[in-house]
């Protein structure tokens, strides 16, 4: 039996679906972007990606993710292991 | 006296009529529109009437003249509106504002888009008198309304924007009113035909009613009889953004046809800035 993917690669597999510039890189590391500069998601896409992820772990998607910091790679996953509790 | 020293002439006077509007609002509101029709009239530049003809090839030259003219009235009004917002908040605007009688039994959830037409910035009285919380999502801030109304702005890069639109989205989710502008493309767009071109929406709109699945409601002001009458279209629903899209330029359009005086110089801009679509 196959043990259940990482919250990690989840994130990083919803990434991949949400931005077609995440489908063709081998590694999607911690300090990449998810806007402009990293994977170019509009403010729309952005939201969406938040919805993908609270659909999928049943957590709350703040505000505060999207003000002051870049959101990148690393603090979308950072947040959803938080709020999943893991 | 020269096209400059006209120019520095008509602004100085705009300006007075902007710090009389705070207390006096409808003379000076009513003036600065003579005062725009007269500077469109002499200076038979922008708009032109050849400009109006080419998006309503159904009016006379002089018809499409008079249309020129008083679009030269509207913006003049409407920048003595803003500047009087600016100084003096929405308090002198208020009683000048109409809002119909089905404005109070609208039911939140509910998107209501706006377009650069008309009276656009007496909008704020009509959302004070909305039946809940209101979110207003504009590209800058005019004044600092009072709750239930919030406004967050839409300036800044797509990170910013996507925390105003996670704002709205939660707003329609709570039972709440979102307004904003269908017809202003700070980020991606969705294309539409209106009046014979291709008008740029927004995407914003169309994709929070589809993610909230709610309907959108077009909200305008119209400057009329000294005061603004704020008038409602019929709802907009529909699951795919580009049918929305379709649906709200086709009432924008209406809308035009029957009132193309009420065309904001941003809006006819980019409208020109297109080619003619095929048909027309």
């Amino acid at each position: 039996m196959s043990a259940a993917p990482s919250i990690d690669e989840t994130v990083r597999e919803l990434l991949r679906s949400r931005a077609p510039l995440a489908r063709d890189r081998a590694a999607l590391p911690d300090e990449l972007r998810l806007g402009a500069g990293g994977l170019g998601l509009d403010s729309i896409a952005l939201v969406e990606l938040l919805l993908d992820c609270e659909q999928r772990f049943g957590i709350p998607r703040p505000v505060e993710l999207l003000e002051g910091e870049p959101l990148t790679v690393g603090r979308l996953v950072a947040h959803v292991r938080a709020a999943a509790g893991a | 006296m020269n096209r400059a020293a006209g120019r520095q002439a008509f602004q100085a006077l705009e300006s007075g009529l902007a710090s009389l509007a705070a207390r006096h609002p409808a003379p000076a509101l009513s003036t600065a529109a003579t005062l725009g029709w007269f500077r469109n009239l002499l200076s038979r530049r922008w708009p032109a009437p050849e400009q109006i003809r080419t998006l309503f090839p159904h009016l006379t030259h002089s018809a499409a003249a008079r249309v020129a003219w008083s679009i030269g009235g509207l913006e003049a009004r409407n920048r003595v509106l803003a500047a009087c917002i600016l100084s003096a908040g929405l308090g002198p605007v208020r009683p000048l504002v109409r809002t119909p009688p089905d404005f109070a039994a609208l039911r939140p959830p509910l998107l209501l888009g706006t377009f650069h037409v008309g009276a656009v910035h007496a909008l704020g009285p009509a959302l004070e008198r909305l039946p809940g919380p209101v979110l207003a999502l504009r590209h800058g801030l005019l004044y600092s309304p009072d709750p239930p109304v919030e406004i967050v702005t839409t300036e800044g890069d797509d990170q910013q924007r996507a925390a105003a639109f996670q704002r709205a989205l939660t707003r329609l989710g709570s039972g709440g009113f979102v307004v904003l502008a269908v017809d202003v493309v700070p980020g991606s767009g969705l294309q539409a035909p209106c009046l014979g071109r291709t008008l740029e929406l927004t995407r914003g709109p169309f994709a929070l009613a589809r993610l909230a699945k709610v309907p959108l409601v077009p909200l305008v002001a119209r400057w009329r009889r000294g005061g603004v009458d704020v008038e409602l279209g019929e709802p907009i629903s529909g699951e795919e953004e580009s049918v929305l899209a379709a649906a709200t330029a086709r009432w924008l359009e209406r809308y035009l046809l029957d009132s193309p005086a009420d065309l904001g110089l941003g809006l006819l801009r980019r409208l020109l800035g297109f080619e003619p679509t095929a048909g027309r």
